[in-house]
């Protein structure tokens, strides 16, 4: 018991003592750093060589070899000393007979310097006797392209949207509409005035308030199944066993289920009777991000200036159906964050992303060209700027 | 049973948003009212593919047809930012000035943009004229441009082209008709020679304006080109000196007895010069009056205040002092007053050069043994070491403020110094060839 106690008491006075001494003791010890100053660029010797060689008349210009185009002013060869031999060394660096003492205070406002010390702003000669003018070339004479040797004059068979990369209530979209018609008809009067009674105020104030807002026009969701041919369609994939009554099973509530959330998204971008919005399925969240990176790949931004580093384009562009970017209408419409040439050369960069990855056209869906026949494309560099 | 199978069917859609979820389904985007919009927020950092065929002799070139086009390929491929696709494979040919550009074949070889030209040499005079075409858009890029001079100035013509392509592609002004001013240095490491040189910014027409019989320091351009300041030992002791390029007149500086002037640098008007001044082994900055040679004091303390160099806008000043115990960077009105500090890291930090543009400081830093050249925000924040060696020193920005020039030396009793150039991205590190050692360099402005 007291061994304990005594040692819990050396344990406590070590401790405190270290707490009090310690920071004295262990201090860190800041190794003296290394002076240096740009004096380390002029050698003892080069110095000594200087000042003895300073009382020998200043040489009023050292009137070096302007160096005729030639190389005339070959690198002086190696034995340089030679040259110019060195006067005898001094033993004293600072070369106390000419360091006068020191001033004992430095003026705060030395008298000014006598005029001739004033730099003549007459010294007018140009370091380019030949200054190069930059003349604009008469416009007339710029060449006009050559017509692109088109591999493919005609829009190549386009490409009938292709059913099987679709989403999967794709499906269900074609199949034989004839025999469905009766069974869709019941559903469609009431879901579409629903929605649009429910989702939209008017058609004048759309556009306003979602501009304002920022928020979708359309709500993705909606209950009730709008005036579209590929939203019967899938209804009518399933019940074609005909005029079943509503499902008992389980099985057929949750199949039910799933293929009406599944088919959804064809639903939704219909501002019922809105002229502008794309019609059809949207895309979806990964044929966005297959879109995104097909152009990211080209966006080069190694070439740009810091200015153009600094502002975020936004870019139309109209692609034809086979995915390609039509060349011609692709437009700067707005550019923040930095000044009219940064937008021009970085609007000019996400031109040439367009244009170079959309050459083979983009991997878009084409069952839902008319949501990507028009394209804005924001190119913000915010993550790529050099600092 | 009833009640299970309801229950049931009030959880389907649930269970089928959960199984969309399993299986991978991807949900729907949001439902756009307009356009489809995309947000890209990354791309790729690499150089631009460009080509430059030889350009067009319309009389009398010869050589120089070749050589330009040479030249402007090397300007721009020296910065890093753009890639040249050899001559040997390019498709099309480029036979008349005014011939249709043949945007596919360019395509075919991935050149992003292609600089075709012409040169005319007739009566003593050069005339050089371009175009710069964008292959992807198909479209030319600005007005076509010429150039015209002495013969001797080709060069500088393919410079001058080489500056407009740049800036017409990066939105930036270009640096390539510019020249550094540096000290060349030769013989051994205990008894160097030094001497005033100038040269093209590539370290192409050196030209030696001082001989080797007193050293020389830290030459600085005016801000028009056609004045140099540097500090001279010819009496012995460092003066600043100034010196007339065309005519290599020299004239010393603030000239006082007990004193040694070093550090010069102008103003970016030229109108004043800010130096150091050493007197009883205190040195301070000043400020000198050109013109009226009137003389200011700028800093009084008992500490080294040196290397100062103007803000762009010449209302402020950068420089280095040791008045916190290590060497630091500062701040203060170019009128003297209360500095701030700004460099705040470990380590010590010296020559600070002010941005062109204004937003940077670049700098010496000694760290560890080891020496960098860096750059900060004006307020110290954002500090980015660019380089690092055994000795790296005395930045100088070129022109566009993209670009910094430097002298790097090599350890050891062979070690040599040499120019080197970086991107202040940290990237494209690049030795300037010149004839024998060099240090010190100084970046002039745009020549006209």
């Amino acid at each position: 018991m007291q061994t304990g106690t005594l040692i819990s008491g050396v344990g406590h006075a070590a401790l405190i003592l270290w707490v009090i001494l310690g920071d004295w003791l262990f201090a860190r010890k800041d190794a003296p750093a290394v002076e240096v100053a740009e004096v380390s660029l002029i050698s003892a010797a080069e110095f000594d060589a200087m000042v003895a060689a300073a009382p020998s008349t200043p040489e009023p210009a050292p009137t070096a070899e302007p160096a005729p185009e030639p190389p005339a002013p070959a690198p002086e060869p190696e034995p340089a000393p030679v040259v110019e031999p060195p006067p005898p060394v001094v033993p004293e660096l600072p070369a106390p007979s000419q360091t006068p003492p020191p001033a004992p205070e430095p003026e705060p406002v030395p008298e000014p310097l006598p005029e001739n010390n004033g730099v003549a702003d007459a010294l007018p000669l140009p370091v380019n006797p030949d200054p190069i003018p930059e003349v604009p070339l008469p416009p007339t004479s710029s060449p006009r392209p050559k017509p692109a040797p088109r591999v493919a004059p005609v829009p190549v068979d386009a490409p009938q949207p292709a059913v099987e990369v679709a989403e999967a209530p794709a499906p269900a979209v074609t199949p034989d509409p004839v025999d469905v018609p009766d069974v869709v008809e019941p559903e469609q009067p009431e879901a579409q005035q629903q929605e649009a009674g429910t989702v939209l105020e008017t058609e004048a104030n759309r556009d306003q308030q979602v501009a304002a807002s920022g928020a979708p026009p359309t709500s993705p969701r909606p209950r009730g199944r709008p005036a579209r041919s590929e939203a019967p369609a899938v209804e009518t994939a399933r019940p074609t066993p005909t005029p079943t009554p509503t499902p008992n099973t389980n099985a057929d509530a949750v199949a039910a289920a799933l293929a009406e959330a599944l088919a959804e998204p064809a639903e939704t971008p219909r501002p019922s009777g809105a002229t502008n919005a794309p019609q059809g399925p949207p895309m979806t969240s990964g044929e966005r991000d297959a879109m995104r990176v097909a152009v990211q790949q080209c966006w080069n931004v190694g070439s740009l200036s810091s200015d153009a580093l600094n502002t975020t384009v936004v870019v139309y562009v109209s692609v034809l159906q086979t995915g390609v970017p039509d060349a011609g209408s692709i437009r700067l419409i707005s550019s923040t964050g930095g000044t009219d040439a940064g937008a021009r050369g970085a609007f000019e960069a996400a031109r040439r992303a367009i244009i170079r990855c959309g050459a083979g056209g983009f991997p878009l869906p084409p069952e839902k060209y008319e949501q990507w026949r028009e394209m804005e494309l924001v190119f913000n560099p915010d993550g790529m700027r050099m600092r | 049973m009833t009640v299970n199978s309801l229950s049931i069917r009030a959880l389907a859609p649930v269970l089928a948003i959960a199984l969309m979820g399993l299986f991978g389904v991807q949900a729907p985007a949001q439902a756009q009212s307009g356009p489809l919009r995309i947000e890209i927020t990354e791309g790729v950092i690499e150089p631009l593919p460009f080509a430059v065929p030889d350009f067009v002799d319309e009389g009398g070139a010869g050589e120089y047809a070749r050589n330009i086009a040479r030249v402007i390929a090397s300007d721009l491929s020296g910065t890093g930012l753009f890639r040249e696709i050899p001559r040997e494979a390019h498709i099309s040919r480029v036979s008349s000035f005014d011939s249709s550009i043949a945007y596919e074949d360019w395509k075919a070889i991935n050149a992003q943009a292609v600089i075709t030209g012409a040169v005319t040499v007739s009566g003593g005079r050069i005339v050089v004229k371009f175009r710069l075409f964008d292959v992807f858009s198909g479209q030319q890029l600005g007005e076509g441009l010429q150039f015209a001079g002495t013969p001797q100035s080709w060069r500088r013509m393919a410079h001058k082209v080489a500056d407009a392509a740049y800036s017409r592609i990066t939105g930036e002004g270009g640096y390539f008709d510019t020249r550094v001013v540096y000290v060349s240095e030769s013989g051994p490491k205990n008894q160097r020679l030094k001497r005033l040189a100038v040269m093209d910014y590539d370290g192409a027409n050196v030209q030696y304006l001082t001989d080797s019989s007193s050293i020389v320091l830290a030459p600085r351009f005016s801000p028009t080109g056609d004045r140099i300041l540097y500090t001279s030992y010819a009496t012995g002791f460092p003066r600043i000196t100034l010196m007339d390029v065309g005519s290599l007149r020299t004239q010393t500086l603030a000239e006082q007895q007990g004193t040694m002037t070093f550090a010069p640098r102008f103003s970016p008007d030229g109108g004043r010069i800010v130096f150091s001044l050493e007197r009883g082994g205190n040195s301070d900055l000043y400020m000198l009056t050109v013109g009226s040679g009137n003389l200011s004091q700028l800093t009084n303390a008992p500490s080294i205040e040196t290397a100062p160099s103007f803000s762009p806008d010449g209302s402020q000043i950068t420089f280095e002092s040791d008045r916190s115990g290590t060497q630091q960077l500062y701040i203060m009105s170019a009128t003297g007053g209360e500095a701030r500090r700004i460099s705040g890291g470990q380590g010590r930090y010296s020559t600070p050069v002010w941005s062109p543009r204004g937003d940077m400081i670049a700098f010496t830093k000694q760290h560890q043994g080891r020496f960098h050249i860096g750059v900060m925000r004006t307020d110290g924040s954002e500090e980015r070491l660019l380089t690092a060696s055994f000795l790296d020193e005395g930045p100088t920005w070129a022109p566009n403020g993209r670009v910094i020039m430097f002298t790097r030396e090599t350890s050891g009793a062979g070690g040599s110094a040499a120019l080197y150039s970086v991107d202040i991205s940290g990237r494209n590190l690049r030795q300037i060839p010149t004839e024998g050692a060099a240090s010190d360099p100084a970046w002039s402005p745009l020549l006209p």
